[in-house]
């Protein structure tokens, strides 16, 4: 017995020995400088511009009222379950109030002209009114009615209706960020550097124009103990090759600031540099051929189910996505797992138009649509995105052909395409990627309701934009999922858009970085509130 | 003298007037719309109208050419970028002494090497030296100083961990940091311009190098070194400065590429970010003052002849 109990203490130590290294290793350590090389933001005031370097870098600086988790708290890097930040709880007194508490003591950076003084809700109140008189966003809180600073603590909002998206919005570091009035009063706007003063877990320290940009660790910041790193290093480098260099150089720690290679970049890496991190992760993105629905021939469904049965997905996976590419890609991006109907759950019948290759099928769909021969159709697209985006245009254009569907090829420079094609200002067909949003909203209201931008192939289908109204209107989780799931049904069969395998970004840091995470969007802040280094 | 100085620069003015209109027609020309472009996908009407109205967009071309122009000779305000909303002369002079910097070094790079390969060609025309000395000149012509930019910044860092990119320091700051900084892209830069100034030196010294006074130095006993060196070499500069004031605009050209690649925060990168962000103003404005500066330093190499070759006078 005492010997059993003896062998018992020994293996619990040996054990204990052999974690021990591990968890003493993943405990946060404090200090030390991140350095990250990546572009440089075009404007610093998150509200003037909304490319996602500003709303990056402003992510850094400013506090919102609710966000989304990260590190630690993060289930998976697209879990968009709301969390509180400057509020810290809130209630919806009725579907279109919803009331904030906001926590008390939470201080702006210590510069003029704030001088480190409280946030309030008047605050909160002031920075949603400029983020829907100035930002680019704007549109995503028309729903709002009235905001009301009930009292120094408390913020209420009124909506025109009820809105399921809105608390996400809110959640979203591209969307309204908190910031002191006296700033813009003093500045005019917050495109400078010393201008740049939030509650956020950093703050600027120096700005080089064209060189670096250099956060410091906001010292009063309320999540006490944290951040963990001193400072925070953006290297400017324009170029890739470059970029890429330096991290492999051991110049920088990052080669992104989201740490993104692509598959190609990542196994050229690791060949060199076999010590870096990498993880890959499919981010909330889609790959799409969209049309006009609106026109012959793709107003005819047999026509669109034909293109989408053309479609050789799993070929494309292996031969050019290294096989890490997602097959089933549909109305909702794979990252969105909680709200995407995998095709394997759908009637099969229908689920065959979203991931199926049967070009015999789709031959015979064409002859019945009255092309027994296919015809001829421009195809306009960018071929100035990277890799492996021309390879993909030929696949598509060759699997095509195969159901006698000819290519017109029509490249187009990425301003034009960013101001025509892909607000669907074209003709015939395009081919290219998709990013609406990290909501569900995005993807469907955005994508299928008529005059919206995103809507590229001109959808307008009566029976499912009520669809697409009621699982806005519906504040049930449980059930606005259900609504989304049925629109995912009805969707199946419809192909007006035909998806395309999507593929991974490859998720890269040193060695040294510990506990970053990846979180889709442009939360920068928030991910390295949770990043240490152990050098 | 005076008077030709004075021509010239009366001259410049319809020159610069017709450089602002196409450059402003241009523009307008490219495809795309900078308020689209600016809110990429999320070109929600009134979002898109507000833009338009705030960056003054909605007014015809002509006022927009007027206002532009008239700023510029009224009040010497060139205008405001729209994305970063910044007035574009504090950026361009901000960033204009990197440029400078960078094409005074790859000029000293490219003459140094240009001359000194020429010369040698020349001299021993038909020899082996002037064989290896042209193929230099002409792989110098026909490597890419991109392409040469790129394999100097990656090839280190894949074989030895290393690469030459810094973060950019001024040369006020610590000179000799920012020259250890700058000498890189200098000579990427440097060496595939070296190859037009020694083909230009050899043909240029050859042709000089046979002309009576030089025969006449060679019969008055004087070495080769004083013949080739004070005789010939001035003489022969001339279609080589006139080769590299051509060259200029390609100087700052080709700093668009380097400035990106070596990390340099000079005028090419501004200029090209603007373009690819259809940013108007910046682009018309830069285009107008590096025109201006190439007219002004195309007059200066036009008075530098006459330092180099005495015969040459300014007539009328």
């Amino acid at each position: 017995m005492t010997r059993h109990l003896a062998l018992a203490a020994a293996s619990v130590l040996v054990l204990g020995l052999a974690l021990a290294p591990d968890t003493l290793a993943q405990q946060p350590k404090r200090g030390g400088v991140l350095r990250i090389a990546d572009r440089e933001a075009p404007n610093l005031d998150p509200n003037l511009n909304i490319s996602f370097l500003t709303q990056s870098w402003s992510n850094m600086i400013y506090s919102q009222l609710v966000r989304f988790p990260h590190g630690p708290e993060q289930k998976n890097h697209s879990d968009f379950s709301v969390v509180p930040d400057l509020a810290e709880k809130w209630e919806h007194k009725s579907p279109t109030v919803i009331e904030f508490t906001l926590r008390k003591g939470v201080k702006f950076h210590p510069k003029p002209p704030v001088n480190g003084r409280e946030v309030t809700a008047e605050d909160a109140k002031y920075s949603i009114e400029r983020f829907r008189a100035r930002s680019a966003f704007r549109a995503r809180f028309d729903v709002v009615q009235s905001i009301d600073a009930i009292d120094r603590y408390t913020l209420r909002v009124t909506l025109k209706e009820p809105f399921a998206p809105f608390l996400n919005h809110l959640a979203a570091s591209t969307f309204v960020p908190i910031l002191p009035r006296e700033v813009e009063e003093k500045f005019k706007d917050f495109n400078r550097p010393e201008a740049m003063i939030g509650s956020g877990p950093f703050m600027v320290k120096s700005y080089q124009k064209g060189a670096q940009i250099v956060f410091e660790r906001n010292p009063d910041y309320y999540v006490k103990g944290q951040p963990y790193l001193d400072a925070v290093i953006i290297e400017i480098t324009p170029d890739a090759a470059a970029r890429l260099s330096m991290l492999r150089a051991g110049k920088v720690d990052m080669g992104h600031m989201w740490g993104f290679l692509s598959a190609e970049e990542a196994s050229s890496l690791k060949q060199t540099n076999p010590e870096m991190v990498i993880t890959p992760a499919m981010t909330v993105a889609s790959s799409v051929i969209y049309f006009r629905t609106d026109q012959p021939p793709f107003n005819d469904v047999r026509v669109r189910r034909a293109m989408s049965l053309a479609i050789d997905r799993k070929s494309w996976n292996d031969a050019i996505l290294y096989g890490e590419g997602c097959i089933d890609v549909g109305p909702v991006p794979c990252a969105l797992t909680d709200w995407k109907l995998p095709a394997t759950q759908m009637d099969p019948g229908k689920a065959k138009y979203l991931v199926a290759y049967d070009p015999q099928e789709a031959k015979r769909l064409l002859a019945e649509a009255g092309f027994p021969n296919g015809f001829t159709v421009p195809m306009h697209h960018n071929p100035g995105y990277t890799t492996p985006w021309r390879t993909i245009y030929d696949l598509a254009a060759d699997n095509l052909a195969k159901i006698g569907v000819n290519v017109d090829f029509k490249p187009e420079e990425y301003g034009k395409y960013i101001s025509t094609t892909y607000l669907g200002k074209f003709e015939g067909m395009a081919l290219g990627p998709q990013g609406n949003g990290f909501e569900i909203d995005d993807w469907l209201f955005s994508g299928f309701y008529p005059e919206q931008p995103h809507n590229r192939s001109h959808v307008a289908d009566a029976e499912l934009n009520k669809m697409l109204l009621a699982q806005r209107r519906e504040l049930d989780p449980k059930k606005r999922q259900a609504i989304v799931h049925d629109i995912q049904r009805y969707l199946a069969d419809k192909a007006y858009y035909v998806y395309l395998p999507t593929w991974p970004w490859h998720i890269t840091h040193a060695p040294v970085v510990k506990g970053f995470k990846h979180h889709d969007g442009f939360s920068l802040g928030y991910r390295l509130m949770f990043t240490w280094l152990e050098r | 003298m005076k008077r030709y100085v004075f021509r010239r620069l009366a001259l410049a003015v319809p020159t610069l007037l017709l450089v602002s209109v196409i450059v402003f027609a241009l523009m307008r020309f490219m495809p795309g719309d900078v308020v689209i472009r600016m809110v990429e996908g999320h070109a929600y009407a009134p979002t898109v109208d507000a833009l338009r109205q705030e960056l003054g967009l909605d007014r015809p071309a002509y006022v927009q050419y007027l206002e532009w122009v008239g700023g510029i000779v009224l009040r010497g305000d060139f205008g405001n970028s729209y994305w970063t909303r910044q007035p574009i002369w504090d950026e361009f002079a901000r960033r204009f002494p990197v440029t400078l910097e960078l094409a005074v070094l790859t000029i000293l790079v490219s003459v140094v090497i240009g001359i000194m390969v020429g010369v040698v060609s020349a001299v021993r025309q038909d020899s082996v030296s002037d064989y290896v000395c042209r193929v230099f000149a002409i792989l110098a012509l026909s490597v890419p100083y991109f392409g040469l930019a790129v394999l100097v910044v990656v090839l280190p860092a894949i074989y030895f961990k290393w690469t030459p990119l810094w973060t950019y320091v001024t040369f006020t700051t610590s000179p000799l940091q920012n020259l250890s900084i700058m000498i890189v892209p200098a000579l990427v830069f440097g060496v595939t311009r070296a190859g037009p100034v020694m083909r230009i030196m050899r043909s240029a010294l050859l042709e000089v190098l046979r002309q009576d006074y030089i025969r006449t130095a060679w019969s008055k006993g004087l070495p080769e070194r004083v013949i080739v060196l004070r005789h010939a070499l001035k003489n022969a500069m001339i279609p080589v400065i006139s080769l590299i004031g051509l060259q200029m605009p390609l100087y700052i050209g080709g700093s668009v590429i380097i400035e990106a690649i070596f990390r340099l925060p000079g005028v090419g990168l501004f200029f090209f970010e603007a373009l690819t962000r259809l940013d108007y103003p910046v682009v018309q404005s830069v285009n107008l003052i590096i025109a201006a500066m190439v007219v002004g330093l195309n007059l200066a190499i036009d008075l530098s002849y006459a330092f180099l070759d005495p015969r040459i006078r300014y007539g009328r």
